[in-house]
């Protein structure tokens, strides 16, 4: 009796043995990705709603099953904006088996470059600096660079400046490689073809009055003042234009200066900080906003409803970027599970260069297709213009690509 | 000649804002020989407050602006009797370590708010159009900044020169063990110090917010960016720090006015304060206007 209690015992624990390791198998597979990011520190005003984007996509193609019973785990840690916290949790999302990272800044992608190439992971980067698509082959834009944005802008004043002769600009940039990059392809662009005149580079530092460098640029018949920064720097330049009354409300409007910028010169924190002054602001993106009626922004509202996040965050386009950066990695996901292959940190590398053609993917919230390939690492390469108007931005005129830069 | 006149006003504004910002650091110093490394944040708190207050409470501005310099005022003072009152008598780099410490604090604690990821701005409370006289013009922003300034430099000046307790503050500033024998309660003079430097970082921050907007990151680095003001104006004086604000205001809109963009110089505004900093600490150790204290071995 106590021999056949035994045995009872050992066909017990067998089977629950084996019911506890085959039951991942039951749930599903699970993908490991990564995020490190500034959630707090220098430039969290992105990077803040930026992290939102990503978990609530994460979480909702959990939620709707994008990838049937597969789950994706998408651990989100805050760097605060050093190199040395990214590369430390570059290593620990390793250690969980990652096989997608999406990261944030220019410095800590350009110094992780070769750690990617050796690891042979796919990258989503927030920065969309032009040099990370040289320095791995594993980084890909989701967007135009910044160069191309602020190309961008340079070819629209270009083009649609009304005045006599050429366009005077004055370019107010970031004093860093942030904002020496891409003024060094608008340089390139005006080799190549592109007649405007580049009369004074301004790199900024913290000033709390712009009226001496605002009436020099005047006095030298500066009639575009094209910015490549972040928002605060570009908010006090237009309070002190509104003051002096130099900044133009419509595009080129004489005797007045007409401001522009890219990507992180814009969006709502502008108008957030600048108030008033913003009316007439002109920024390149390649993002929708939701100021603009359509369905990515009853898409995005409807997300940030879901996931309870506030109006500020819903309407953010770094909330926008989060969330495609989210999509970008889900969707090669979808791909490689769908052509039958194992999803590995290879397979998904091949998967992103196949995303061209038509393979190419769509998400609601850009302006264009996305595209891939061993030669194009910059997902979609259209950029949209925009003008504040009325306190929201508007956009002008349909998306556009580069003739001066490709 | 407009153009030098527009430069001028626009350094006296930048200058009076400096002197401002600076005047919290003189404030600690001038009694407790410690360097607050924290002043940044509290400045960039005062603004936060102010917005709180008329944004989400509803309150009018000029009542918020008032209720902030109160609350930074028992705040700072509170801060200075959790951390550093038992910090009397120890070694003045123990106390500035605190102060670092206190930056840390307070970072992750308006991280934890919407103010440390998310912009914002004052409604607008004051007219849009700028005064203009000959041309030169001043917005209204700027106009209250500077008599703000004044109003609380004086204020300032007035009670260290004329107040019982400011004098007694004079007092703990010179000597902390003579103060106390001559019945002068230094812990209450320590808290004092910082309860004022909370109040005119508040009063700071508000102006500041309301020129370059509600950024932490901008406003935080208010704190290290009028350090060279309290440099040159000398550590524990009032009047050094507007009148080493002003100076540094000058030379920043001048240096911007005619150096920038010629003869291919940029930045020079930017740099050219520190250089001239350099030069005059050569000649005068302690700043314009600091105390040239004697030590007998």
């Amino acid at each position: 009796m106590k021999r056949n209690s035994f045995g009872y015992l050992v066909v017990v624990m067998t089977v629950a043995a084996g019911l506890a390791f085959s039951a991942p198998a039951v749930a599903g597979e699970t993908y490991q990705l990564g995020m490190s990011l500034a959630i707090t520190g220098p430039t969290s005003d992105a990077g803040n709603p930026y992290s939102k984007g990503v978990e609530d996509y994460i979480n909702f193609a959990n939620d709707t099953r994008i990838l049937g019973d597969a789950k994706i785990d998408c651990p989100i840690r805050d760097d605060m904006y050093e190199t040395a916290v990214t590369k430390r949790n570059f290593e620990d999302f390793l250690d969980q088996g990652m096989i997608f990272f999406l990261s944030y800044a220019t410095g800590a992608n350009q110094a992780l470059a070769p750690d990617f190439t050796e690891v042979q992971i796919p990258v989503i980067p927030a920065s969309m600096d032009s040099s990370l698509m040289k320095a791995s082959p594993y980084i890909f834009l989701p967007i135009a660079s910044y160069s191309h944005q602020y190309v961008g802008v340079a070819e629209y004043v270009a083009t649609h400046h009304k005045g006599q002769g050429t366009a005077k600009v004055a370019a107010f940039i970031h004093p860093s490689a942030f904002g020496r990059a891409p003024l060094a392809d608008f340089k390139a662009a005006q080799a190549a073809g592109m007649k405007l005149d580049l009369v004074e580079v301004v790199e900024h530092g913290t000033d709390l009055d712009n009226s001496a460098l605002l009436q020099r640029l005047a006095s030298k018949g500066v009639q575009y003042v094209l910015c490549q920064t972040v928002q605060s720097p570009v908010a006090t330049l237009l309070n002190d234009a509104q003051r002096l009354g130099m900044a133009a409300k419509t595009f080129g409007e004489p005797g007045k200066i007409t401001f522009m910028g890219a990507h992180y010169t814009g969006g709502n924190d502008l108008i957030a900080l600048a108030g008033t002054a913003a009316e007439g602001f002109h920024w390149t993106t390649s993002y929708r906003v939701t100021s603009e009626e359509g369905p990515w922004t009853d898409w995005q509202l409807a997300m940030a409803k879901k996931y309870a996040r506030d109006d500020k965050t819903a309407n953010s386009h770094n909330y926008a970027c989060g969330m495609m950066a989210a999509q970008i990695a889900v969707e090669a996901i979808r791909r490689t599970r769908e052509a039958g292959k194992e999803v590995t940190r290879a397979t998904l590398y091949d998967t992103l260069n196949q995303m061209n053609g038509d393979k190419a993917f769509e998400s609601l919230l850009a302006v264009g297709r996305m595209t891939y390939s061993a030669t194009d690492r910059m997902g979609v390469d259209r950029v949209q213009l925009y003008v504040v108007k009325d306190g929201v931005f508007r956009a002008v005129g349909e998306p556009f690509r580069l003739k001066y830069m490709k | 000649m407009t153009y030098f006149f527009q430069l001028v006003v626009s350094g006296i504004v930048v200058g009076s804002i400096y002197a401002l910002s600076a005047l919290g650091f003189v404030l600690i110093y001038k009694s407790s020989r410690v360097l607050n490394i924290a002043h940044g944040q509290i400045i960039a708190g005062g603004a936060f407050i102010v917005y709180a207050l008329t944004v989400f409470l509803g309150l009018p501005i000029y009542i918020s602006f008032v209720a902030s310099m109160v609350i930074t005022f028992f705040l700072a003072m509170s801060v200075e009797r959790i951390f550093l009152r038992r910090l009397i008598g120890e070694p003045i780099i123990s106390v500035i370590m605190v102060t670092i410490g206190l930056m840390s604090i307070l970072n992750g604690v308006i991280y934890l708010t919407p103010f440390g990821s998310m912009n914002y701005s004052f409604p607008e409370f004051l007219p849009t159009t700028p005064i203009s006289l000959g041309g030169v013009s001043i917005s209204w922003t700027q106009l209250m900044g500077v008599v703000i300034t004044a109003i609380l430099i004086g204020a300032f000046s007035w009670f260290f020169k004329r107040s019982t307790i400011g004098i007694s503050m004079r007092a703990v500033s010179d000597d902390q063990f003579a103060a106390m024998s001559v019945g002068i309660s230094v812990p209450r003079v320590f808290g004092l110090a910082w309860a004022m430097a909370g109040l005119s970082a508040a009063a700071a921050g508000a102006i500041i917010g309301n020129i370059t907007g509600l950024n932490f990151e901008t406003l935080g680095a208010f704190g290290i960016t009028v350090f060279p003001v309290v440099i040159l104006g000398g550590l524990d004086s009032i009047i050094g720090a507007v009148v080493a604000g002003v100076i540094m205001g000058l030379i920043q809109q001048f240096a911007a006015g005619y150096l920038d963009g010629n003869w291919g110089l940029n930045g020079t505004a930017d740099v050219l304060p520190y250089i001239i900093l350099l030069v005059i600490l050569l000649f005068k150790p302690h700043g314009l206007f600091g105390t040239h204290e004697i030590e007998r071995v």
